[in-house]
């Protein structure tokens, strides 16, 4: 017969000092673990909300991202006649040749540089990213020393305010718009003219090209055909396939996630364990009456483990609403969060995301702090022996 | 027994307990110093004499601009300067590896060798590597984790460069701040790419740290109104900038800190008022016997403060030991330099668990100084 979860539920309320900060001390390793999780969260999010799932983005062969690519004019103007590539409604391919490169722009803060991916892009450029969308000013204009950069970066570097401007060899680029790109990889760069770029920062080749497949079967076509043919070098693949693979970034808070999850788990198991020793030793009297109510050892062991995980999922409930807490300061206050991109060398500007699963993930871990912190415990409240369990006091 | 003996007593009693308060005391003070040992390292690069003497010298535009090569014949003509070579970053992938974690440079071989300065050859002659073009000078780290040997080849597919590179390992350098790098002839990178009278960086070596400044400004000033200006600043201060880049790591790592710290403070008072709590009756006892309540608050203070300094020393000793002990420098790929354990980050870690000692002592300190004998001595659980 098990115990009654009443009986339970009674009893956390009961050395509510002792179990307060237990609680309180659980909080706060899934707060930390959950929020270290959502900055990583952030910058996956933001890398997969990038791209059109029609585009199909080609690359040089052996290079890992598009700013390390080069495909030559040449190679462009044969993928340009490939019958696969869809046309517009002026019988135009609809294909995009850019240049992506990083320039050091002087930080909103006034200390320091910090790189900026520069895209140089060509109308049909624009016309394959519909999820990028002036929000101020007006698009730069082919030919022009212009630019137009994301609204998110606007406000971190000095030059970026409509009118401002940025300094490129002897060049130098006025910032004629801002756009939004919906939260996409997009929103940590600045477009200007391909052709101007390629000028401006005398590069001969281009980085990457971005094309619209007339059908899926063409898309299909299309990649096998690039993959196939040795002598263009290079490898297409879907947009939103590219972007979802660029998680490097990601990777080192996940792992300190991980490390300091782990290591501050161990410091709370304890905690836990210590609290329901105290609680066990504190009940020796009740335990061995329960005993001979006829309660069997395995339904105290139960009580017991219930009873330390019901308290660590408590603790993991406080902290996920603590995460959620930060969350809604940062969501409130606007504040962004920018780390590098390890393939670009890039500034990544991204918002940190608390979701219902990483709270999930939160509780779940602290349930199983839980368990781990009760289990010596409940063994030992179930081993008291009946008559002396009863004799003390 | 003497009160030292009583406290002692007092403070084991519970074996159990005492070992579990010790414990997390132990994991939270190795985690404090871990994360402050890891802060020191991301935030202060390596650093030695020989590297506040080298500068580097990038395209003011970005450091993936290139420059032109002609450059360098300004560059030799500025005072202060005493080596300087070209210094191309070729960031290829070696062998069948996705992601190689050691970096590549196209050097010019006889104008690198003055910028070598701590470096030792330890296998191979600098002779050889500078009379074969397609030769390579490998790091000693690399040479022992592939297991390679001086007339090997390396095979390197071009991330950046649309090109792939084949090196035969004529030399073997020890004693840098990082061995791991492999260097090989510009020349070799060029004729590969078709000549395009570009390189990456220029690396040069000033002739003492007092000039350093001057040097710099003469550079920048050299270029200035060209059609590639150029940014030269110390290594360390170009070290700074990428670590700049990874965010605000200092105030990330901070506040974990002090999180980890809160709820250290959270587990020694919880385990301090339970202690204390299972013993209101004996306290009362020594009340009455006419004990003060200073000397009640000294034995719960020594007896904390006790179990907060074990732990402490257990923790934090681990952590130094377990810093000082492993090869991190290989278990994360090279990422983690020296992990070094500093004195100071060892007494800032002591004295915040001898802080949390103290602090534990108090509150249940005030509980007893508040509690009456009789209703002490009616206390049971």
């Amino acid at each position: 017969m098990p115990l009654p979860l009443k009986y339970n539920f009674r009893n956390v309320r009961v050395r509510w000092r002792s179990t307060l900060s237990t609680i309180l001390g659980i909080a706060l390793v899934v707060s930390v673990f959950v929020l270290l999780r959502a900055l990583a969260r952030g910058i996956e999010t933001t890398n997969s909300n990038t791209g059109d799932p029609r585009n199909i983005l080609v690359v040089r062969k052996g290079s890992q991202a598009e700013s390390g690519s080069m495909v030559s004019r040449e190679q462009f103007r044969t993928l340009r006649y490939f019958d696969e590539v869809a046309r517009n409604e002026q019988g135009e391919p609809v294909i995009s040749a850019e240049l992506v490169l990083i320039i050091s722009v002087p930080r909103g803060t006034g200390v320091g540089e910090a790189n900026t991916l520069i895209r140089g892009v060509t109308p049909s450029g624009q016309e394959l990213r519909p999820q990028v969308k002036l929000v101020k000013g007006r698009w730069f204009r082919r030919g022009k020393r212009e630019m137009i950069v994301s609204e998110r970066l606007a406000g971190r570097f000095t030059g970026f305010e409509i009118g401002g401007t940025i300094k490129a060899g002897l060049d130098r680029l006025t910032v004629v718009g801002h756009f939004d790109a919906r939260s996409s990889a997009f929103d940590n760069e600045a477009w200007m003219d391909a052709d101007e770029a390629r000028s401006i920062f005398d590069r001969d080749q281009y980085s990457s090209i971005l094309l619209r497949p007339r059908d899926q079967a063409a898309a299909d076509a299309i990649i096998k055909r690039i993959e196939v043919d040795k002598r263009l070098g290079l490898r297409a693949e879907h947009e939103v396939d590219y972007y979802s693979k660029q998680t490097m970034t990601a990777m080192p808070f996940k792992y300190l996630a991980a490390i300091l999850g782990a290591a501050m788990s161990i410091g709370a198991v304890f905690a836990a364990m210590n609290t329901m020793y105290a609680s066990v030793a504190a009940r020796t009297r009740e335990v061995g009456t329960l005993r001979v109510l006829g309660y069997s050892r395995r339904s105290i062991v139960f009580g017991f483990l219930i009873e330390g995980t019901l308290l660590a999922i408590l603790g993991g409930l406080l902290g996920s609403i603590l995460s959620l807490a930060v969350y809604a300061y940062v969501v409130v206050r606007k504040v962004q969060f920018g780390t590098m991109d390890w393939q670009s060398f890039a500034e990544t500007v991204f918002q940190f995301r608390v979701t219902p699963d990483l709270m999930l993930t939160g509780i779940a871990f602290a349930a199983i702090i839980g368990l781990a912190g009760s289990f010596l415990p409940a063994l030992r409240a179930a081993r008291l022996p009946v008559i002396s369990a009863l004799k003390s006091l | 027994m003497t009160i030292g003996s009583f406290i002692l007593k007092n403070a084991l009693r519970n074996k159990r307990r005492a070992a579990l308060s010790i414990l997390s005391v132990a994991v939270s003070c190795a985690l404090l110093v871990t994360l402050l040992t890891l802060q020191r390292e991301l935030t202060i690069p390596p650093e030695s004499e020989a590297a506040s003497l080298r500068v580097i010298a990038r395209n003011k535009v970005s450091l993936t601009q290139p420059l032109p090569a002609k450059q360098l014949a300004i560059l030799d003509k500025i005072p202060g300067i005493v080596a300087v070579s070209p210094f191309s970053f070729f960031g290829g992938n070696f062998r069948e590896e996705t992601v190689t974690s050691f970096a590549q440079f196209a050097v010019d071989p006889a104008r690198f060798q003055g910028l070598l300065v701590e470096g030792k050859i330890v296998e191979g002659s600098y002779d050889s590597f500078i009379k074969n073009r397609t030769s390579c000078f490998v790091g000693a780290d690399t040479i022992k984790r592939y297991g390679l040997k001086i007339g090997d080849k390396m095979r390197f597919t071009g991330t950046f460069f649309p090109v792939n590179l084949d090196l035969e390992i004529a030399a073997v350098f020890q004693g840098t701040v990082d061995d791991r790098g492999v260097f090989f002839h510009h020349k070799l990178l060029d004729e590969l790419m078709g000549d395009p009278g570009t390189v990456g960086t220029w690396y040069l070596r000033v002739a003492s740290a007092e000039v350093a400044n001057d040097v710099i400004s003469r550079i920048n000033k050299a270029f200035e109104n060209t059609a590639a200006e150029v940014r030269a600043e110390t290594e360390r201060a170009f070290q700074m900038s990428f670590i700049r880049m990874l965010g605000n790591v200092k105030l990330l790592i901070g506040s974990i800190s002090s999180v980890v710290v809160f709820t250290l403070l959270l587990v020694t008072v919880s385990t301090m008022s339970m202690a204390i709590r299972e013993r209101f009756r004996e306290l009362a006892v020594l009340k009455a016997l006419g004990f003060r309540r200073r000397d009640l608050f000294g034995f719960i203070l020594a007896e904390s403060f006790g179990l907060a300094a074990i732990g402490a020393f257990i923790g934090i000793g681990g952590a130094w030991a377990m810093w000082t002990l492993s090869d991190l420098q290989k278990l994360t790929n090279g990422f983690l330099i020296y992990f070094e354990v500093t004195t100071r980050i060892i007494a800032t870690g002591a004295s915040i668990a001898a802080l949390l000692g103290i602090i534990s002592a108090i509150l249940p300190s005030i509980a007893v100084s508040r509690m009456s004998v009789v209703e002490g001595l009616k206390t049971l659980d």
